[in-house]
């Protein structure tokens, strides 16, 4: 700690708190409790990030919550983010329409790192609405295919109803170097796939030791999913690991998301499970 | 910087120029009790007080702060400094503000502290009474108090007042100072070498002892299970703390229902719904469900995240969250002793 003096032109920093208006382009509503809205900011500027950052996302007169960014850096004149009702914010935002503004601050945190997925196998682990920050890195992947290597996606949700980006799954299930499982936990009449918790999709998969994993989905997933890498050999490092916690600041101040030492909002979201795995709040 | 001297019937006139030219914070008297509030006259300040409910934190971390107002098409962020005098600080309370200066510049420059933390000038002062749960003898760190732009100590007929920045000396102009004696400024280290060993409790243990201990204790639930059997979860401990800084941000709406503020509210991570979100079926998922992971989340962090951060624990002593606990369980130095020498 010093006491160095600063020139003090207070008035000249800004707070970390304020938002940007972004105005709602289109809006899609994929379930009964999901809704996708593809954004731009009221003044024209872009929205530079690595997939797996979040932004804090809100309605003034509500608050803010964090919502990880559902498309790619590689597609940049608008953004988009999917938005589950769960509480009182994220049912303002998703009663906003077409034309209405969101407030936004970010990115925020610390994303994939794609330099390092890069040349290698990839394995993207989605379960429920953990599809929509992977969703980003998907694309990311999908719009630069040959630098990486054999590129395998699992998504999973609980039932039929809830599976969420109905043209994306179409595209990955048609599209040669893309390698797509999809899973639900309870079959509805319609339904003629796996049936089955995600972890029931690597009995059908030989993964090398050396594929990168991303794993993104409910607090309960991770630990059985980890499971499966580990008896294939993969190594802590390799696999990535999406986080959620209560994020307030984003900005590392508030306290709230923190993991033991660690602030899920400015070291992660995004983790190497090598990073995290003695971290006991974790996983 | 410089060592000034002014008599004690002139140190009242300073105070009170200083309050015509500037806003003056300073202990007052609140009934038993003392606080940091607007001195408006020299006859309110009282730097005879052993403590204050709550640390000065307050000035720059207010404990309800606008952040932006909105209306129905904008937004507009609110920092908004004022220029501020703040006397009477005692050292461990410098120390705190030390850590939350630290902690709101690291990484992110969180300015809606640092200004106001920038446009003010802060005059500690000695330690007059100790405060009974005190302990911030032995929490004074390796290079002690540094915020302080001056630093004034009592003796039997006036006042020693050590400038430590232009800021400091700056203020000379507005008493009846004269450059003190080197027996005054000798008389005043002994005041202050002498408070030394006033307090009544300490913790014997360096910095990094406290870190590699604490951290190692996390996964002893027989021990937390014992540190926090008492804990009601009400979050005192954090309220009055120095270092204490978590916060929510909470929007509320004028009453046209159209336009409203955005403001930042004091937290508590000991509360049960902290680290709590909500799931869908109307659910939640809680990160620290038990009262016992967070009373021991809150000593993971003055006792060792923090810790490793500001080379050294994330406590100054003060012994408030001794004397405001409930239960009387958050004394650190009860806590902390008890890490020290636990054995399975």
């Amino acid at each position: 700690m010093s006491n160095e003096s600063h020139d003090c032109a207070c008035a000249n920093h800004e707070s970390l708190f304020v938002p940007r208006e972004a105005k709602i382009l289109h809006t899609h509503q994929p379930t009964t409790t999901e809704k996708h809205f593809t954004l731009q900011f009221a003044d024209g500027g872009p929205l530079k990030f690595q997939p797996g950052q979040i932004l804090e996302v809100g309605v003034m007169g509500y608050g803010e919550i964090p919502i990880g960014i559902a498309s790619s850096p590689t597609r940049t004149s608008t953004f988009e983010i999917v938005v589950r009702t769960v509480g009182r914010v994220s049912t303002a935002i998703n009663s906003k329409k077409v034309g209405d503004s969101l407030w936004v601050r970010g990115p925020l945190g610390h994303g994939f790192d794609v330099d390092a997925l890069r040349g290698h196998d990839v394995l993207v682990v989605a379960g429920g609405i953990g599809i929509c920050p992977t969703r980003s890195l998907i694309q990311y992947i999908a719009d630069q295919r040959d630098d990486f290597g054999r590129f395998v996606l699992f998504y999973g949700a609980r039932d039929p109803l809830q599976l969420l980006f109905p043209e994306d799954r179409g595209v990955w299930r048609a599209t040669h170097g893309i390698e797509y499982h999809e899973t639900v936990d309870r079959a509805d009449i319609s339904w003629t796939g796996n049936v089955g918790v995600i972890t029931t999709l690597f009995r059908n998969t030989q993964l090398s030791a050396e594929t990168r994993v991303i794993i993104c989905g409910p607090p309960v997933m991770f630990e059985f999913v980890i499971r499966e890498l580990d008896e294939a050999g993969i190594k802590r490092e390799n696999i990535y690991v999406d986080l959620e916690r209560r994020m307030k600041c984003g900005v590392g101040k508030c306290g709230h998301c923190q993991i033991n030492d660690k602030y899920c909002c400015i070291d992660g979201p995004v983790f190497t499970y090598a990073a995290i795995h003695e971290l006991e709040e974790a996983i | 910087m410089s060592h000034f001297y002014t008599e004690e019937r002139d140190f009242g006139s300073f105070v009170d120029a200083l309050v015509r030219v500037t806003r003056v914070v300073g202990p007052i008297a609140k009934r038993q009790k003392f606080v940091f509030g607007e001195v408006l006259s020299a006859e309110d300040l009282r730097l005879d007080y052993d403590t204050t409910l709550l640390p000065p934190k307050k000035v720059f971390f207010p404990p309800k702060q606008l952040i932006a107002t909105f209306d129905a098409d904008s937004v507009q962020g609110s920092v908004d400094p004022v220029a501020t005098v703040l006397l009477g600080v005692h050292p461990y309370d410098v120390r705190g503000i030390d850590m939350t200066d630290f902690l709101f510049r690291e990484r992110n420059e969180d300015w809606n502290y640092l200004a106001q933390r920038e446009a003010t000038t802060i005059i500690a002062s000695n330690v007059q009474k100790v405060a009974p749960r005190a302990f911030w003898a032995s929490m004074m760190g390796t290079n002690g108090p540094q915020g302080h732009d001056a630093f004034l100590t009592k003796l039997e007929n006036g006042y020693v007042f050590e400038t430590r920045t232009p800021a400091g000396e700056e203020l000379v102009r507005h008493g009846c100072f004269r450059e003190a004696t080197a027996e005054e400024i000798a008389a005043a280290e002994k005041v202050n070498a002498d408070v030394l060993g006033q307090c009544q409790e300490q913790l014997p243990y360096s910095g990094a002892e406290i870190a590699a201990k604490v951290r190692a204790s996390f996964d002893k639930e027989d021990l937390w299970d014992e540190l926090a059997m008492d804990c009601f979860s009400c979050g005192s401990c954090n309220v009055v703390c120095p270092t204490c800084y978590c916060f929510d941000m909470r929007d509320a709406w004028n009453l046209d229902q159209n336009s409203g503020t955005r403001t930042r509210y004091w937290d508590a991570c000991l509360t049960r719904e902290f680290a709590a979100i909500s799931m869908p079926g109307g659910g939640h998922e809680n990160f620290r469900e038990h009262h016992q992971s967070r009373f021991r989340h809150r000593f993971m962090r003055k006792g060792a995240y923090l810790n490793e951060k500001l080379g050294g624990p994330a406590c100054t002593g003060c012994g408030r969250c001794s004397m405001a606990c409930t239960a009387d369980i958050a004394d650190p130095v009860r806590v902390i002793n008890t890490i020290m020498e636990w054995s399975e």
